[in-house]
């Protein structure tokens, strides 16, 4: 029998009377373009797209979806790579004109936001303040600090400014039982109890709808710069960027890219770099004397290790072009390969070089051709599985080979995601990544959403929930 | 669906190259209206219902009015191309889709005539300027062609093209290619272009072309499309192989030479005539670095409206360099005015269109300064709607142009 209730006449005419009849659709159009993310997993309507505008409307939807046992995903920008789409229909909540910045707390550094709002506008608004929120990830123009909240995203920067989670102060969420909570304090530290805060960061939907989050703030550095250096293999890239996070130096971002991909990029974008088996991006953010001084060792320790070609971006057009380069990876890729699977596993830092070789000899092994680039100075590598024809069963060849890399990362204590989450496309790695802890995990979900009508299927499989 | 792979060609494989990023969206004009909280109404979710039809994983049918509608809802500003990592060539899929049918006969039909009626008026252009001066005037004009009774309709002027050289004098041969509006809606700017290069030694004429033909681009009436793109090129390359330079004063008449023909065409004939393919302002900035022109001394404010084919055109940066060494201080304004070409003329669009361009209009509503753009219907719109005065770079640049 089925477990999930359908949207029924009686649902449709309840949602509309919370919400009016502009604020849900059903239509096929509507419902496809809802239906996927940006993760390649298919299609998955929802039965209704729905728009609340306040906090109360998306508990009230949530109170009666879990009555009526209807699944309720919620969709921010939907470019989440982990796969979160409705595969077992339901209402998708869309975040969209929950979109403003509530409140700028200048003098407290923090914010407070509605979840819908995007990355990229929050940080446009604090600019005049001379603020600004730093995880920056790449999807930073349409990706929702609800959706980044929800995956702990982070981008270039952790390397110095840390992801998502450390940024949360608080929110405001609606739960299953139909409550709508404030969690979480105005403050930079505390100690008081068990942290649900830091908890609900990362939960990808399933334990709670955010509808409005309070973040800390960063002050926009006076001064940046950027160096670009190349290394004759991997290895010696890798062992610079360890010195330089051993050495302590103070690097904003401190970014890997093989051989393969420095020469994709440098034809791409036609900068005419030198042939080489590495490349590697670092920048430096603060007074001008600091970044001078951490830059001037940071070009020792590359040289020591071989580094050549060492190219220096002081002002902002210069340091644009050299991080054109690193957010041409993507595009390059694109260009060549019709299949595409990106590994967002990470890894402790002494495994950096063999992590690296790893993804080729799994590559080589699985008869497919792979690249990486990554976060280095956190550990985090993005190989990119390519091939160079479409179809399901090349699709299935790269998640196999994607796969296990995942085990590989599992295996010398790392994660299967740095970034991007858990979704549908790493579930099955749940237990294994948490092999003393997974039944506390199920706990969790079992005690906040016993019925599983929150994002079922994503993280957890259903049965094992209500089981 | 079937009538889609077959219908696309090499076109279906850009939409199955969407990765879904939603970049597009993040830039796109009708994306980010009030009615796109929808996401089948934007960019992604465009790509998204296509792929579900080539993937069948929807019952979408691309044939019906209402997908139709919501594919127009892509008025190819180009925006988009600028951001989109997999490199889909978005506005000229959706030229295609369109193609394939679903859209309204009667304006493809007024269309596929339109330069011909449009030179017709020109030629009448007082009887014309009396007709759609009056309120039945323009109810007869939105119900044969769809135009919104309350859309801005520039006013008729005689035909540019009647009143310069047909063929080179003296001079530099300059071969102006000169479209439908400044053709017959501005001709007082097109002569003052000619008459400003003449006296810089240029010789302006207009050989025998046709109008650029964007809107039958973007309604997919592509056949007719290429044909007039066909006929203009080998036009215009007689006039390159004479060892003229082809001129244009409007972003649209360029975008169609530089970048439309040639991927339209894909032949070597349209390469060389976009390759020759000149702007007014980036003569002047060829005459201004050659030394042979300056500019006089001198202030002023204005806000430069960066139109979205002086973007895709790249002519922006340019424009907003030749302001400033002019003695201008310059507000630069990216938003989308919400016209494009014709689409927020018409009947379909038009409220669409003011929502659309609300955000730049509450930004420059009662502006002391003239608002510069290169564009001739986005010019239309903002003086209309915003209620300013409106300039082309040309005419903000003459008054402080010295020859040496
Ligand atoms: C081109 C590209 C580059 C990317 N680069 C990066 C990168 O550098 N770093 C990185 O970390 N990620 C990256 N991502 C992944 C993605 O952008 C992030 O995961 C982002 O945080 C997702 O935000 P979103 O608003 O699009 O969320 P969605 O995709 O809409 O949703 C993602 C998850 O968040 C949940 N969610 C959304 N809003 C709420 C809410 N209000 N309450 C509860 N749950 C909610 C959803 O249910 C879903 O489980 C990239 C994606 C793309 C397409
Ligand atoms: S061409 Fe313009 S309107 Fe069309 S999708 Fe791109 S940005 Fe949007
Ligand atoms: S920017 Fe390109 S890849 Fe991204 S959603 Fe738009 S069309 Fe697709």
């Amino acid at each position: 029998m089925r477990y999930f209730s359908r949207v029924s006449e009686n649902d449709l005419d309840f949602l509309e009377g919370l919400l009016g009849s502009r604020n849900l659709s059903t239509r096929e159009e509507e419902l496809i373009a809802n239906s996927i993310d940006a993760y390649q997993g298919g299609f998955h309507k929802p039965e209704v797209v729905v728009w609340p505008e306040e906090p109360e409307q998306v508990s009230q939807i949530l109170r009666y979806c879990n009555e009526r046992r209807i699944p309720v995903y919620t969709r921010g920008g939907g470019t989440g790579l982990s796969g979160t789409t409705p595969i077992h229909g339901g209402v998708l909540i869309s975040t969209v004109k929950m979109n403003r910045i509530i409140e700028v707390m200048d003098r407290d550094m923090q914010v407070r936001v509605q979840p819908g709002l995007i990355y990229e506008r929050l940080n446009k608004e604090l600019e005049s303040h001379g603020l600004f929120f730093p995880p920056d990830p790449a999807s930073a123009s349409y990706c929702t600090i609800g959706g980044m909240v929800a995956c702990n995203a982070s981008g270039l920067k952790a390397v110095k400014y840390g992801t998502t989670r450390d940024y949360v102060l608080g929110f405001q969420a609606a739960f299953p039982d139909g409550s709508l909570r404030r969690v979480g304090f105005h403050t930079f530290k505390y100690s008081t109890g068990y942290d649900l805060v830091k908890m609900m960061v990362g939960s990808q939907g399933t334990l709670g709808v955010f509808t409005e989050i309070t973040l800390r703030l960063r002050t926009l550095p006076e001064h940046a710069e950027t160096i670009a250096a190349f290394f004759p293999s991997i290895r010696l890239a890798t062992e610079t960027i360890y010195h330089i996070v051993r050495r302590g130096l103070d690097v904003a971002a401190l970014e890997f890219m093989d051989g393969w991909m420095t020469r994709a990029v440098s034809e791409f974008k036609g900068l005419g770099f030198p042939e080489a088996g590495a490349m590697i991006l670092v920048e430096s953010h603060g007074t001008r004397s600091a970044v001078r001084e951490t830059l001037s060792r940071v070009r020792d320790i590359i040289r020591e290790h071989g580094g050549f070609g060492i190219m220096e971006a002081e002002d902002e057009a210069s340091r644009k072009r050299l991080w054109d380069a690193r957010r041409g990876a993507y595009p390059a890729t694109l260009r060549l390969a019709k299949t595409l699977v990106i590994s967002d596993i990470i890894v402790p830092l002494s495994r950096l070089a063999e992590a690296v070789e790893k993804a080729y000899e799994i590559g080589d092994r699985h008869g497919v051709k792979v690249y990486c680039i990554g976060h280095f100075g956190d550990g985090n590598i993005h190989a990119h599985w390519c091939a160079e024809e479409r179809g399901d069963e090349v699709l299935r060849k790269l998640h196999e080979a994607n796969d296990e890399y995942s085990l590989y990362a599992i295996s010398v204590g790392g994660a299967v995601s740095a970034e991007h989450g858990i979704g549908t496309e790493k579930k099955k790695f749940l237990r294994l990544q948490h092999p003393e802890a997974y039944d506390l995990l199920l706990k969790v979900k079992r005690m906040i959403d016993p019925n599983c009508i929150l994002s079922p299927g994503i993280m957890f499989d259903v049965d094992e929930v209500i089981g | 669906m079937d009538v889609l792979w077959e219908g696309l060609g090499e076109y279906s494989e850009d939409i199955l190259r969407c990765i879904r990023c939603g970049f597009c969206n993040s830039v796109c004009p009708t994306s980010n209206a009030s009615f796109s909280y929808m996401a089948s109404k934007t960019s992604r979710g465009r790509l998204v219902m296509l792929q579900s039809i080539l993937r069948k994983s929807s019952t979408i049918n691309p044939l019906d009015r209402e997908f139709r509608r919501l594919i127009d809802l892509c008025f190819g500003c180009r925006r988009c191309l600028e951001v989109c990592p997999a490199g889909v060539r978005i506005p000229q899929l959706m030229w295609r889709v369109r193609s394939l049918g679903g859209g309204g006969g009667r304006l493809r039909l007024m269309l596929k005539h339109y330069g011909a009626i449009e030179k017709t008026a020109s030629r009448i252009h007082r009887l014309s300027n009396l007709i759609l001066g009056s309120r039945l005037g323009r109810r007869i004009l939105q119900t044969l062609a769809g135009i919104d009774s309350r859309a801005p309709f520039p006013r008729f002027s005689p035909p540019l093209e009647s009143m310069i050289k047909q063929s080179p004098g003296q001079g530099r041969p300059l071969a102006y290619f000169i479209d439908i509006f400044t053709n017959y809606h501005e001709s007082g700017l097109g002569l003052r272009v000619a008459g400003f290069l003449e006296r810089l030694g240029y010789s302006v004429y207009a050989p025998v072309q046709r109008e650029a033909g964007t809107p039958l681009l973007e309604e997919g009436l592509l056949e007719e499309a290429k044909q007039v793109a066909r006929f203009n090129v080998s036009s215009l390359l007689r006039e390159v192989e004479r060892g003229a330079r082809i001129l244009t004063s409007s972003p649209a008449a360029y975008l169609a030479l530089k970048r439309d023909y040639p991927e339209l065409l894909g032949d070597e004939d349209s390469r060389v005539v976009a390759e020759n393919t000149v702007d007014v302002l980036e003569i002047i900035r060829e005459e201004v670095d050659g030394g042979r022109i300056r500019f006089r001394e001198g202030r002023g404010r204005l806000i430069y409206h960066s139109s979205c084919f002086s973007k895709a055109t790249g002519m922006s940066g340019l424009i907003i360099g030749l302001l400033e060494s002019a003695g201008y201080s310059v507000e630069v304004r990216e938003e989308c005015c919400g016209i494009a070409g014709m689409w927020g003329m018409m009947r379909e669009h038009y409220e669409e269109a003011l929502d659309v361009g609300s955000r730049l209009f509450s930004k420059i509503r009662g502006a002391d300064v003239p608002v510069v753009s290169q564009s001739e219907t986005c010019r239309l719109q903002i003086s209309h709607h915003a209620g300013v005065r409106t300039l082309h770079p040309f005419e903000a640049l003459l008054g402080r142009i010295q020859s040496r």
